[in-house]
């Protein structure tokens, strides 16, 4: 599924597209950053409810197919700034993170 | 908690509920660390309550004088490889020099280091919560401080109009933006 489909099929709000072509390969969910740096496997779809401007520089580092800001969260101005300015998938819904992993799951990742 | 402003808020509240009247928030940027000191004239801490207030199943949360907020700072600072020590005089033991200091140095260049938020905005929700207490609030980055003190307003608006007002509120926000607003042209790096 790439992160286009993900968005549709799940309903994600888009907040920056990112890379809509590339493969979802798996989900992480983690909020304590240093630790979703060196976890969360490439490809992922990130979820977390952090939304400071670190959160962009972790997925970038991490190399994640798009991050999804959960339970209604919003992000901070300088986190979409980041998001834009680095073209990295910043997606939201009201949905918790284990409602959504356990869709994206049901779903096939 | 997301942003470190709400820690401030939360420890500040702890000194209104400890009878504090006068309040003291200094943040001081400092290369990769900020140095958070709040200080307050209220009731203090036993050395029981001292030793033991850091950690969250103390005793339960009827009876706990304060909440989860020093736990979850320490987290906050801990996280990012900081420290945080608290200090306290008891009212008892001190009946003319009590209160409780409560300090925070954090690494904020580390990844796991929240954002400082809104100050502005919790300097008001302090002010109009408590606007009898007194805060006096700096905030230092190299040569440039943003300054709040209470007792200057009070100086000058007379004892008849309390800092709750939302004239006096509104004026605090945009002087504190304002302020704010310099700090962030002064061409230093400042964490916010």
């Amino acid at each position: 599924m790439t992160v286009e489909e993900l968005a549709q099929t799940f309903s994600l709000e888009c907040l920056v597209s990112g890379e809509i072509t590339r493969q979802v390969q798996s989900c992480y969910i983690g909020d304590l950053l240093s630790r979703v740096m060196g976890q969360a496997p490439a490809g992922c779809v990130w979820i977390t409810i952090m939304t400071n401007s670190n959160v962009c520089a972790v997925a970038t580092l991490a190399d994640v197919a798009c991050i999804v800001l959960a339970e209604g969260e919003q992000p901070d101005a300088a986190l979409l700034d980041a998001a834009m300015a680095h073209g990295v998938g910043l997606y939201r819904s009201d949905r918790s993170a284990y409602m959504l992993a356990a869709a994206f799951a049901a779903g096939g990742i | 908690m997301k942003d470190f402003s709400l820690h401030i808020l939360d420890i500040a509240e702890n000194a209104a509920k400890a009878g504090a009247t006068l309040l003291t928030i200094r943040l001081k940027q400092q290369e990769n660390r900020l140095l958070c000191t709040i200080a307050d004239n209220g009731c203090g801490m036993s050395e029981t309550t001292l030793q033991h207030v850091t950690d969250p199943f103390y005793t339960t949360r009827t009876t706990r004088p304060v909440g989860m907020g020093l736990p979850l700072l320490r987290q906050t600072v801990e996280q990012t490889g900081g420290m945080l020590s608290i200090r306290s005089r008891p009212q008892q033991r001190y009946p003319k020099t009590h209160g409780t200091v409560v300090e925070a140095v954090c690494r904020i260049d580390h990844i796991d280091m929240i954002p400082l938020g809104d100050v502005p905005a919790t300097l008001v929700t302090l002010l109009q919560g408590h606007p009898a207490m007194d805060i006096l609030f700096t905030h230092t980055v190299g040569r440039q401080t943003v300054r709040l003190d209470t007792r200057q307003m009070r100086e000058v608006l007379g004892e008849d109009i309390s800092l709750g007002e939302p004239e006096v509120l509104t004026w605090v926000a945009s002087d504190l933006a304002q302020q704010y607003q310099v700090l962030r042209q002064s061409g230093q790096a400042v964490f916010l």
